[in-house]
């Protein structure tokens, strides 16, 4: 057991972000390789500055807001909460000072980010059940949706633990030094062997290295494409 | 199907691979907030006809030949291999989308339907699968361009025909032509579709506003750009800009036809000439005052052809003339972007009666717009979208008179 948590906390972390890094960088490079068109494939009418529009669809989607409000509201919860999530972990492996201009205690929302992620995901996946969404997924969207839902399930348990019934075994500081381990080409998992939270951080950390595995081969491309399809859009 | 083919489809497949199809493959996430945004979807709701899916159709593929998940876990993406049936599908689902785009407008991500069924079509062709009327259209085009002086005569005769009754509605000066052809430095070439309707009422107001024009000899419309074979578009586009650049003309202005309008404005490329559509002269023509006209009665509604508004960018033209021209214009739509289609764009008017039954039941929501649009004249600037609101009127008997916007104006023309 000791092993396989090792392999999942060290080398299977080490793999995923290389291929994560790598993988996008291919399927950007790829892109760019590509010939592009120089018939105009925009929708009129066309506004200018057309960067900043495209960059307004892409960010705050008006035409979800439009046409499924509810849809929407999910969205926009679900990738707030990831960027609130991104924050956190950063502040995870290292002080950074910037990020605490408004001071907060790390990981925001007292453990309510990670609930809103975890029910929008419920959300997205019950869409997928009913038609028409349920004849347009493949089989990816569901194992994307759950493994979304898994890595936030047990990552939000860990700081609900903490912020909700006061159950931390593990502190700030312990994965502060498993992380800055990793970072630093020294992994130690040592702070995070043996608490109680420790087989929940293992299926954390397996699920978020699936998703980063996933990354560069699925649709979670999105979030670079959009910007560039959307530019193609407003012309 | 034999592995030959499959080979040479998939080469096809890969010529159509530029940045923005690749954007276009790799971004959909299955959200399908596209699906009631099409027209045959919001008419018939079937999953098939969810623009998502029809993309999906021809994204199996792709995932198949270009994708590593595709290649080494095909069961995620459903990706499938070039079969008959896999065909058969593309046939389908291109057949069935008319290249509107109004899908891309509720798309979060701009992903374009239309550049996704060319690949569709793209690969029929390559297969000898795609609907020989358009092939044998595009054809004939083609070789008019190659071999003009064998028509030529008979071209000239059948517009001389037509110059009588040009007269009988815009009398000329002693000494001009009614219908000027062949005219070296000419401002402007003006290219026609074969039948007198979209001939005589742009000559009618040509000549009232003292346009110095010329009539081509070739037909604006492209099979090809239907049909879906970017050569093929190419070649029937060429005739046209060869002939323009012949008589050097400044303008070059495209009939009433939402995608020769479309095809000559984006894919002319730099020339000394100007593309324009017949629309927009036309409103030229009143702003400048170069035209005089009286306001028709009757309440008018203004039916948006796809190509040349929401994809061409000609919306304030059409409202300018018609707010000119009659007493009551009455919006068919809020927000003309979201303006339905028509039914009959991407070929399948062309297709004639064997897309009959498909372009009737698909064009519901459309034949209830334009009945609660309330006006008894629908007008428009396509040749397609005419015929098939025409077929709308005829099927679901709303009992409305279906017109062009430039016939409209040569029937406002007032004399100075």
């Amino acid at each position: 057991m000791a092993t396989l948590n090792y392999l999942i906390l060290v080398p299977m972390v080490y793999v995923a972000v290389a291929v994560f890094v790598c993988g996008t960088l291919w399927r950007v490079f790829r892109l760019l390789r590509s010939p592009r068109l120089a018939t105009p494939l925009a929708i009129y009418p066309v506004k200018k500055p057309g960067w900043l529009y495209a960059a307004g669809d892409a960010l705050l989607l008006p035409t979800v807001l439009r046409h499924n409000p509810l849809l929407w509201l999910a969205l926009a919860l679900f990738h707030l909460g990831l960027l609130a999530l991104c924050i956190g972990h950063l502040e995870l492996v290292a002080d950074i000072r910037w990020l605490q201009i408004v001071p907060h205690a790390i990981f925001l929302g007292k453990g309510a980010v990670g609930l809103a992620m975890f029910v929008c995901l419920l959300y997205f996946l019950s869409r997928r059940m009913v038609s028409p969404t349920k004849e347009l997924s493949v089989p990816e969207d569901f194992l994307l949706l759950v493994l979304l839902l898994l890595t936030v399930l047990f990552g939000a348990q860990m700081d609900w633990a903490r912020n909700w019934y006061d159950y931390s075994t593990m502190s700030v500081d312990d994965y502060r030094a498993y992380l800055w381990s990793l970072v630093t080409g020294k992994p130690s998992i040592a702070s995070v062997e043996g608490a109680g939270h420790s087989f929940m951080l293992v299926v954390h950390v397996f699920f978020a290295n699936l998703l980063l595995l996933a990354f560069p081969f699925t649709k979670l491309m999105h979030a670079i494409f959009t910007f560039a399809l959307n530019r193609i859009r407003r012309g | 199907m034999e592995a030959s083919l499959r080979d040479e489809l998939v080469r096809l497949f890969d010529t159509k691979l530029s940045r923005q199809m690749l954007l276009n493959l790799e971004t959909c996430s299955r959200c399908g907030l596209c699906t009631p945004a099409c027209h045959a979807y919001a008419s018939m709701p079937l999953p098939k006809y969810a623009p998502a899916f029809r993309a999906e159709v021809v994204r199996r593929i792709y995932k198949r030949y270009f994708t590593a998940l595709g290649r080494f876990a095909p069961v995620l993406g459903e990706a499938k291999p070039l079969t008959d049936a896999a065909l058969e599908e593309l046939r389908e689902a291109a057949y069935s989308c008319t290249g509107c785009r109004r899908c891309m407008v509720y798309c979060p991500f701009g992903i374009d339907t239309q550049q996704i069924m060319s690949i569709a079509k793209l690969l029929l062709i390559g297969a000898e699968a795609a609907p020989e009327i358009l092939s044998l259209l595009a054809d004939v085009s083609i070789s008019k361009g190659e071999s003009i002086e064998t028509f030529k005569e008979g071209f000239l005769q059948g517009i001389k025909r037509l110059e009588t009754q040009v007269v009988a509605r815009w009398k000329v000066e002693a000494g001009t032509t009614p219908i000027p052809t062949e005219v070296e430095g000419a401002d402007m070439l003006y290219v026609a579709l074969a039948g007198a309707h979209s001939i005589i009422p742009a000559a009618v107001v040509f000549n009232a506003a003292r346009e110095n024009w010329t009539l081509s000899f070739f037909e604006a419309v492209n099979f090809g750009a239907f049909v879906g074979d970017p050569g093929k578009t190419q070649l029937i586009l060429d005739r046209i800009v060869r002939e323009a650049l012949r008589l050097g003309v400044k303008e070059v202005c495209i009939c009433e036809c939402g995608t020769a309008v479309r095809v000559a404005k984006q894919l002319s490329g730099t020339q000394p000439f100007r593309v324009v559509s017949l629309t927009e002269v036309h409103a030229r023509y009143l702003r400048e005052g170069r035209i005089r006209v009286k306001k028709l009665p009757g309440s008018h509604t203004y039916h948006d052809p796809c190509q040349i508004a929401r994809n061409g960018g000609v919306y304030d033209e059409p409202r300018a003339i018609l707010g000119r021209i009659v007493e009551d214009f009455r919006e068919m739509s809020p927000d003309p972007k979201y303006n339905w289609c028509c039914g009959g764009g991407g070929g399948l008017v062309a297709m004639g009666e064997d897309t009959l039954d498909f372009r009737m039941r698909s064009s519901r929501v459309k034949a209830d717009q334009i009945r609660e649009s309330r006006a008894d004249v629908v007008v428009t600037a396509c040749e397609n979208c005419h015929t098939q609101l025409e077929n709308i009127n005829a099927h679901y008997g709303l009992g409305k008179e279906v017109k062009f916007l430039s016939s409209l104006l040569a029937d406002a023309l007032v004399a100075p």
